[in-house]
């Protein structure tokens, strides 16, 4: 049930594009039978996104192993792997005509290798069909080596891995992941000097100011490049619920603060998401202007720098 | 000319439904293609939704904490043509 009657506060608010290129995109989506977490994950940033012709490819099906309590993806027996999927994921690239395409997926601890050769085909593949540069956003792959190489055998531009909440709070949100097992992830893809490292936080979920600063040392000393921190959204009734809208000005306070740890990028903003505007956020990252997006992206309906 | 105005997609592909926050546009008042013409809510986030055309606002057809769906018609507009 949605009317919730949730009240937001003013810098929750978004302006509904008018028109444009949504409907194009969603077509081309169904045409080709491809999974975006845009819609999967209910993101209030789908119009935007889709209206700028961008949209996040999510990959091994539609349905996760894992049972996190902030996410809306579907949850339960996932299907077979479709071995076509990463030539359609590059079909729907070269169509949508992307430079910079951001591929994600649901958690497979149902596959031996988790999906990752899975991940592995799909960046060649679209690197065989096109000439964008890939994001990829993994699962933690139980921590398996092996896996992760294989990813980053492929060589993707970015590599991102979510610790998505503060350790304290992983059994509520998370129960089926591992604060330390991501980060020990996001020191190996770090180390391994091919890709840059990159990852997100949520807030909102009850983490203390002091948490959240423990969780930037973390991604700091791990050697993660760029963070992503945004305001965690309650898709439904029946997930968590919120417990508190940051302000703008505090999230402000933790960019500063991972900046001042370190990291080369960081977009910390109240509908930041983890790939919301990615290739913006890359070429920021990697021309040196990095602590914030373009301010002429800014369209006004973001309390702060968008990515 | 008298127009129906739609609900149009939110985007956030949850069930196509979402609640009338409030009208930014009293009945009777013109209003411009692209500018705001009702704010509403979604699980999600507030959503300033434009008016898809210009004219004076005759009628709305939702108030404020109905639940709407995804192509309802929500307010006639007179595009005075």
């Amino acid at each position: 049930m949605r009317a919730s009657g949730t009240r937001f506060p003013p810098w929750l608010k978004k302006r509904l594009p008018q028109g444009g290129r949504v409907q194009a995109v969603r077509d081309l989506i169904a045409d080709l039978g491809v999974h975006t977490v845009c819609q999967s994950a209910h993101c209030p940033n789908l119009c935007e996104c889709f209206d700028r012709g961008t949209a996040t490819f999510m990959i091994l099906g539609s349905v996760c192993s894992r049972h996190c309590r902030f996410c809306a993806v579907a949850k339960g027996r996932p299907q077979p792997l479709e071995p076509d999927e990463p030539e359609r994921v590059a079909e729907a690239t070269r169509r949508m005509g992307l430079k910079y395409v951001v591929i994600t997926s649901v958690t497979r601890d149902d596959l031996p290798d988790g999906g990752s050769a899975h991940f592995a085909d799909t960046i060649r593949a679209v690197r065989a069909a096109t000439a964008a540069r890939v994001e990829v956003l993994t699962p933690d792959f139980q921590g398996d080596a092996a896996a992760i190489d294989r990813v980053l055998a492929a060589r993707p531009t970015v590599y991102n891995h979510n610790v998505e909440t503060i350790p304290r709070l992983y059994a509520r949100v998370r129960p089926e992941a591992d604060y330390r097992r991501s980060l020990a992830l996001l020191k190996r893809v770090a180390a391994a000097g091919v890709t840059v490292a990159k990852s997100g936080l949520m807030v909102g979920l009850g983490e203390r100011d002091d948490e959240v600063c423990s969780v930037l040392d973390d991604l700091a000393t791990a050697g993660c490049q760029m963070l992503t921190i945004g305001q965690y959204l309650r898709p439904s009734s029946a997930h968590l619920a919120v417990e508190r809208f940051v302000e703008p000005a505090v999230f402000e306070r933790y960019r500063e603060e991972g900046l001042r740890r370190g990291l080369r990028w960081v977009a910390s903003g109240p509908f930041v998401r983890s790939s919301y505007r990615a290739e913006s956020a890359f070429e920021s990252a990697s021309s040196g202007a990095l602590s914030q997006g373009d301010p002429d992206d800014n369209e006004g309906d973001q309390s702060t720098r968008p990515v | 000319m008298q127009q129906n105005v739609t609900m149009p997609p939110l985007g956030e592909d949850a069930g196509n439904e979402c609640t009338v926050s409030y009208w930014q546009v009293e009945v009777g008042d013109t209003v411009a293609a692209d500018d705001p013409l009702v704010e509403m809510a979604t699980d999600k986030a507030t959503f300033d939704v434009p008016s898809p055309l210009s004219g004076k606002l005759v009628k709305t057809l939702v108030e404020e904490d109905d639940v709407v769906k995804v192509g309802d018609t929500i307010a006639v507009i007179d595009t005075e043509e």
